[in-house]
């Protein structure tokens, strides 16, 4: 051991203590989230634990969290997609083009499947452009991201309102306990069964090798193109599932819905342990890193310390995990 | 005389390391000084801490009779200290002229680069190593071997005193390599005292004139080239007697698992036959650009084939991908396990399991009991030195990132392993296992296919050495009773067109 300097066997306590916390992310997040809610609930009893303010944070974060799953699959391969709001706002309109009796009218099941439709192709064309023509994908995704937004105006200017009572079911049925609405349900559905499937099959473990060594995991014989392609159709379908549920809540395909939601959503994911460089991360850790952000907004709205303060700590909280990596045992995930 | 270097009392900790522990050496001008010791013995660290890279713990480094104390890199070449790395320091995006003034560009009256000056000046010192390399290239095109001789360049364009080379023809083809000793030989005449870290003996031999041994860390003695042999250096170096000769049971092939006909692949490959059967030991020799890695990549379906036919076992075989190969029972160890074998990031159970996810999964599902038993019994089986299975393998040594490299591709129980540098960057001691190891592989049935540099490798290891030249197959030799000359032959076979082609990539041979 001359090159590499193993690292210290034994630290001193403080150190031990970080250095857990900075081993996993998903952990310290869980702390903090729970620390966050119960000084939130401590300060402002009156305001905070409320049904109605938690419904709406839940729902709030809830097309944010669909998107995570998908997101965190791409970092975990070491790319992501810049393009899945404007995804999510194609994916709407063409679910309310299909399902609106004013335009297509073939009814909400046809529009249902045309959102997730539209979003898969959305999906797979990212993937074609990245594995196939081979550029990289911050460029790629930012065309497209442009390109699905231009495409979402073009098809329906203004957007679609509204779209049919039928349709708008999608998005409200409710749960007769909680009465919380269809998007957080689906999101809690998606991210305990994607995380399992991530964390856990032989099929998305390849993901991990390809983002630790996408050579190396070619050269396992490990499928690396067709994977980073199935990676992002998943996010694509993911994109237009929450586009048609946010659609239907509303009862209206608005043609900015989901503007500026990638940026939010890669930061949740890095905060949720994913790196740029691939190989490491989990859903808990970015469904962790959603209910932070949601938590912050929302202790800023309850506090009215203004929405201008938001972006400032959101910011500053994610510098500060990831500066925490510093602390990190080498090379563990 | 006051001597040239003189290290007293080094020592150096990393944390929870000691890398050296009371090294000292004193190196005359004009001397040329072996560093030899496994890997983890603390060479290169000796080697980095006197030019300055590394603080040393405790201990002097004096130079001229004067003590220095050295910040960092730059400061010891002021005082004509240069050092090429292991690792090599080029940026690959600037020029080869660029690289070697990095920071020392000749500037004119405006502070504006003189790129005119600065490419002759680059020009002049790698004329001095004899070879042409033109220095408005960019250092990604250049061959790793190129690149070796612009790293030397770089440091000869000092006013030099003392000259570290860390490892410095790993990546050299032997006539290069015999280019390079000849710049050593020329500097040392000059004055210049050449401390020379290296574990390949021959060149040791070859070269220098004193050979100082570390082990562990610490000195375990000093010899005099012209009295020491093989056998006492290897004997210093791992405290025990190693082998690296052939195996003199007969091994009886089995039935033909790989016939490669007349295959082409691009312009690497272009008339390649090999045969491969069961139980069989079968070596690619040749020199570096022959096309030997590209030829087992196209075995591999790593490569696209455009020409001839491959079959295994006796059906045809056109794979398209690296897993079409997986499942036809081909493995590959490709030549550098760091950019394209290992996920350095990950632990042994990962990296293991990367080939045989379905052997180590119930169903859908990835077991990790199923996968860390499997690292285990390979952890035992090949003897690798690590704290646990779920060590970093990052943080492994070369030898033992070797063996969990074999240990990957050995999980799947391939009929065909590909082992392309089998040894490289290895220690004495694991490649001794190694060597077992391919062999136990053999005996069990296993055809193997070895591409190797390392002719005392190829003459150890190989039933049958295929040599290639160019691009082609151009003979086959028995290994038991083939020497280094008859191998070399072979492989220059195309000299005039080599020195051809080398003049169209750039290097003059």
């Amino acid at each position: 051991m001359t090159d590499t300097a193993t690292e210290l066997q034994r630290d001193a306590v403080p150190l031990r203590i970080i250095r857990r916390l900075a081993n996993s992310r998903d952990l310290t997040l869980f702390i903090l989230v729970l620390l966050l809610a119960g000084v939130m609930a401590a300060v402002y009893p009156n305001n905070f634990p409320t049904a109605s303010n938690m419904r709406a944070v839940l729902l709030n974060l809830a097309p944010v969290g669909i998107l995570v799953c998908g997101m965190m699959l791409l970092m975990i391969a070491g790319t992501f997609d810049l393009s899945c709001g404007s995804t999510l706002a194609l994916a709407g309109v063409w679910a309310g083009v299909v399902a609106s009796p004013n335009w297509l009218d073939l009814g909400p099941w046809a529009g249902l499947l045309a959102g997730l439709v539209v979003g898969g192709i959305a999906g797979l064309i990212n993937g074609l452009i990245v594995t196939r023509i081979g550029i990289n994908a911050l460029i790629a995704t930012l065309g497209t991201l442009t390109i699905y937004r231009g495409m979402t105006y073009v098809t329906a200017g203004t957007g679609v309102t509204p779209i049919s009572d039928a349709f708008a079911v999608f998005g409200r049925v409710a749960d007769p306990l909680l009465r919380v609405q269809s998007l957080f349900w689906v999101m809690l559905v998606i991210a305990v069964g994607g995380g399992w499937l991530i964390a856990r099959t032989r099929f998305f473990r390849q993901y991990y090798f390809i983002g630790g060594n996408a050579r190396a995991a070619q050269l396992s014989g490990i499928r690396v193109d067709r994977l980073i392609l199935i990676g992002f159709v998943i996010m694509g379908v993911l994109a237009g599932l929450a586009g048609v549920l946010y659609a239907a809540r509303l009862n209206s395909a608005v043609v900015n819905a989901g503007v500026g939601i990638e940026l939010k959503v890669i930061t949740a994911t890095v905060l949720g342990g994913a790196s740029l460089k691939g190989g490491e991360g989990t859903v808990f850790g970015g469904i962790m890193g959603v209910l932070f952000i949601a938590l912050v907004e929302n202790a800023m709205i309850i506090n009215s310390v203004g929405v201008f303060w938001q972006g400032i700590v959101v910011g500053l909280v994610l510098l500060f995990a990831v500066s925490l990596d510093r602390f990190k045992t080498p090379g563990r995930g | 005389m006051v001597s040239r270097l003189s290290v007293s009392g080094l020592t150096k900790t990393f944390p929870g390391v000691m890398a050296l522990d009371d090294v000292s050496i004193t190196v005359e001008p004009g001397e040329i000084r072996a560093l030899l010791g496994e890997n983890g013995a603390g060479k290169s660290t000796l080697g980095k801490i006197i030019a300055g890279i590394h603080p040393q713990t405790a201990g002097s480094v004096v130079i001229d009779g004067v003590e220095v104390r050295l910040a960092d890199e730059r400061a010891a070449g002021e005082l004509g200290i240069g050092i090429v790395h292991q690792e090599g320091s080029l940026v690959p995006q600037l020029s080869v002229a660029e690289n070697i003034f990095a920071g020392r560009q000749p500037i004119g009256r405006f502070g504006q680069v003189l790129v005119t000056d600065m490419r002759a000046a680059a020009a002049k010192l790698i004329a001095q190593l004899g070879v042409a390399i033109d220095p408005a290239r960019r250092v990604s095109d250049l061959s790793p071997a190129q690149a070796q001789i612009v790293e030397i360049a770089k440091a000869l364009s000092r006013d030099l005193k003392v000259l570290i080379l860390d490892e410095p023809t790993a990546a050299l083809t032997l006539n290069e390599t015999d280019k390079l000793f000849e710049v050593v030989r020329k500097l040392a005449a000059d004055g210049v005292s050449v401390v020379y870290v290296s574990h390949r003996l021959a060149e040791i031999f070859a070269l220098c004139h004193r050979v100082s041994v570390l082990k562990d860390g610490r000195l375990a003695g000093t010899r005099d080239v012209a009295t020491t042999t093989t056998d006492e250096l290897i004997r210093l170096m791992v405290g025990r007697d190693v082998h690296l000769h052939r195996d003199e049971t007969v091994r009886v092939p089995g039935q033909v698992v790989l016939k490669a006909s007349h295959v082409g692949a691009g312009a690497m490959v272009r008339d390649a036959s090999v045969t491969v059967h069961a139980g069989e030991i079968v070596c690619l020799a040749g020199l570096i650009g022959s096309g030997r890695s590209e030829l087992c990549e196209t075995v591999f379906g790593a490569r696209k084939r455009t020409a001839g036919t491959i079959s295994i076992g006796g059906h045809d075989y056109r794979p398209g991908g690296t897993w079409d190969a997986k499942a036809a029972g081909i493995g590959m160890v490709p030549e550098d396990r760091k950019t394209s074998g290992l996920f350095l990031g990950m632990d042994l159970v990962n990296n293991i399991a990367a080939t045989v996810l379905d052997k180590v999964s119930d169903g859908a599902r990835f077991s990790e009991s199923k996968a860390e038993a499997l690292a285990n019994s390979f952890v035992e089986e090949m003897r690798i030195s690590t704290p646990s299975v779920r060590q970093v393998v990052g943080n492994l040594s070369g030898g033992n990132q070797q063996k969990v490299l074999l240990a990957k591709w050995l999980a799947m129980e391939p009929q065909l392993l590909i082992v392309d540098e089998p040894t490289r960057g290895v220690d004495v001691g694991a490649r001794a296992e190694i060597y077992r190891l391919l062999r136990a592989l053999a005996a069990k049935g296993v055809a193997l296919l070895v591409v190797s540099s390392d002719l005392p490798e190829v003459l150890a290891l190989a039933d049958r050495i295929i040599v290639m030249a160019e691009g082609r197959t151009v003979g086959e030799l028995p290994g038991a009773t083939a020497s280094e000359e008859d191998v070399l032959r072979l492989a220059t076979k195309f000299t005039a067109s080599v020195a051809a082609v080398r003049a169209t990539a750039g290097v003059d041979a």
